[in-house]
């Protein structure tokens, strides 16, 4: 009956003194790079450091929507390869990560929006990405609850449908990566806070932390929104703002809800879980911050904007309210980068609202530069020197403005 | 949590009537010979450690004026 025992996913393994890689940050993004190095590149003297619990960042805060319905060529066929690396995972993996590609439907409140979503759809045919602009009729179609009258404070002229999009279960995601990652001799070492890195003569040589120092050759900063506050104990600085986004779920209802939809204009998205609660957030508190606070004001501005939404989902009860960090940049695109001064260092920041969805393509490709120290190409346009070229990447050309960082 | 900032004119006030104005970061540089990337280091460019800073608030939903604080966003909290 040996099926009956519980097994564990991963295998907690003796601190060494010296890795060939450290890892800064047990979320998706650090697990997913180290499980590439290990994997594909055969590095597998790597030690993942996470300061709480794995998954405990924006890893498992954000609200699981996965999409490849970006602005600009370079976002969208990177978005686009990690969409379809879902399936591979689950696969490679042998864990479900209950990826559902119910699709997305971003909706326009103006015409102006509506030319937004017009550029997008091309954008996207253009690179082979289903996406299409639906009427406010096919709008309810799609997600019959919608109130598409003119009774809206702002009424809904269309929106953006993206067929490929959908959620991904975000813990299940971070549990199989470190599964697969301990399984190719990956450390995980939990309640391990960094507390400063060490350099010599121009090179990364490790870090100290909770637990003693740790030598390296390689250090990856991938500490989700905690980048900024890591990269600061080396006095980098970064065009990056961390900002705490809140996000809450109600009860469970029936099933009602078969898409994920967005609005930039009421400031929401919304999607029904597996456990048939409506998870939905989207809005930011100004300042910077590297907490995970929560706030009724915010509770009480969602149930305004899906209430007007959603008629019928008045008297609907939240049932819980959280925060995790949205790293934000000026132009809404990420930073990888490894030519930050130091020999060895690299650090994969600045993912804004979008760190979940990239998270392994992320990983693949900065495992692929790790190793190699060679760029990839198709991290070319997500350079930190394109902040000093004003050379920004055309992300917040889109539907919608987003605040006041960008 | 919600918290409170002290406004030097209206005493302990809900963070959500001011708006955020950015860490101090002394005078701006002078524009006379400012190259073009120490322009966008200037504008973009931040050092945010989990330590206490001092920064601009706006108490735009009260009496209107810019003021100073130090606060730690590690806690989000204002520190003495």
């Amino acid at each position: 009956m040996s099926w009956l025992r519980p097994r564990r996913l991963w295998h907690p393994a003796p601190l060494k003194r010296h890795y060939e890689v450290v890892i800064i940050g047990g979320g998706i993004h650090g697990l997913a790079t180290a499980y590439y190095l290990a994997r594909t590149h055969g590095i597998r003297d790597v030690a993942v450091l996470e300061s709480h619990y794995i998954g405990f960042g924006g890893s498992g805060r954000n609200t699981a929507i996965v999409r490849a319905n970006q602005r600009t060529a370079e976002n969208v066929r990177l978005y686009d390869e990690g969409l379809k690396l879902w399936a591979v995972l689950t696969d490679e993996l042998d864990f479900n990560l209950m990826f559902f590609n119910c699709g997305t439907l971003n909706l326009a409140h103006s015409e102006a929006a509506m030319n937004g979503c017009r550029m997008l759809a091309s954008t996207h045919n253009l690179l082979g990405v289903k996406s299409e602009v639906l009427d406010p009729q096919q709008c309810a179609e799609v997600i019959p609850g919608l109130d598409v009258s003119d009774r809206l404070a702002f009424p809904i002229h269309g929106g953006l449908f993206h067929p490929p999009g959908g959620i991904v279960r975000h813990d299940a995601v971070v549990w199989g990566l470190a599964k697969g990652a301990s399984a190719h001799g990956v450390h995980i070492h939990q309640g391990c806070d960094v507390q400063g890195i060490d350099t010599r003569d121009g090179r990364v040589t490790g870090v100290r932390t909770s637990q003693g120092a740790i030598g390296c050759k390689r250090l990856g900063i991938m500490a989700g929104g905690y980048g900024s506050a890591v990269a600061a104990m080396l006095g980098i600085e970064l065009p990056i703002h961390p900002l705490t986004i809140q996000a809450m779920v109600t009860h469970p209802l029936k099933p009602f809800l078969h898409h994920v939809f967005s609005s930039g204009a009421y400031h929401v998205y919304a999607n029904q879980t597996l456990k048939g609660e409506i998870a939905t957030g989207a809005h930011m508190d100004p300042q910077v911050n590297y907490t995970t606070d929560a706030t009724a004001y915010y509770l009480k501005h969602q149930a305004e904007a899906l209430a007007e939404l959603m008629p019928a989902l008045r008297g609907v009860r939240f049932m819980r309210i959280w925060s995790g960090l949205a790293d934000m940049t000026p132009d809404m695109a990420p930073i990888m980068e490894g030519e930050l001064g130091y020999e060895g260092l690299y650090l994969d920041a600045g993912w804004g609202y979008f760190g979940f969805k990239s998270g392994p393509v992320a990983g693949k490709y900065m495992a692929e530069y790790m190793s190699t120290g060679e760029r990839p190409d198709i991290l070319r346009a997500f350079q930190l020197k394109r902040f000093l070229e004003n050379r920004y990447s055309g992300e917040t050309a889109s539907v919608m403005k987003y605040g006041h960082w960008d | 949590m919600t918290f409170r900032l002290t406004c030097p004119v209206c005493g302990k006030r809900d963070v959500y009537e001011f708006t955020f104005g950015g860490q101090e970061r002394g005078p701006r540089p002078e524009q006379q010979g400012l190259s073009a990337e120490e322009h966008f280091r200037w504008t973009q460019f931040r050092l945010i450690p989990n330590e206490p800073q001092e920064e601009w608030w706006y108490h735009g939903q009260g009496c209107g004026v810019w003021f100073k604080t130090t606060r730690d966003p590690g806690t989000n909290r204002e520190v003495e």
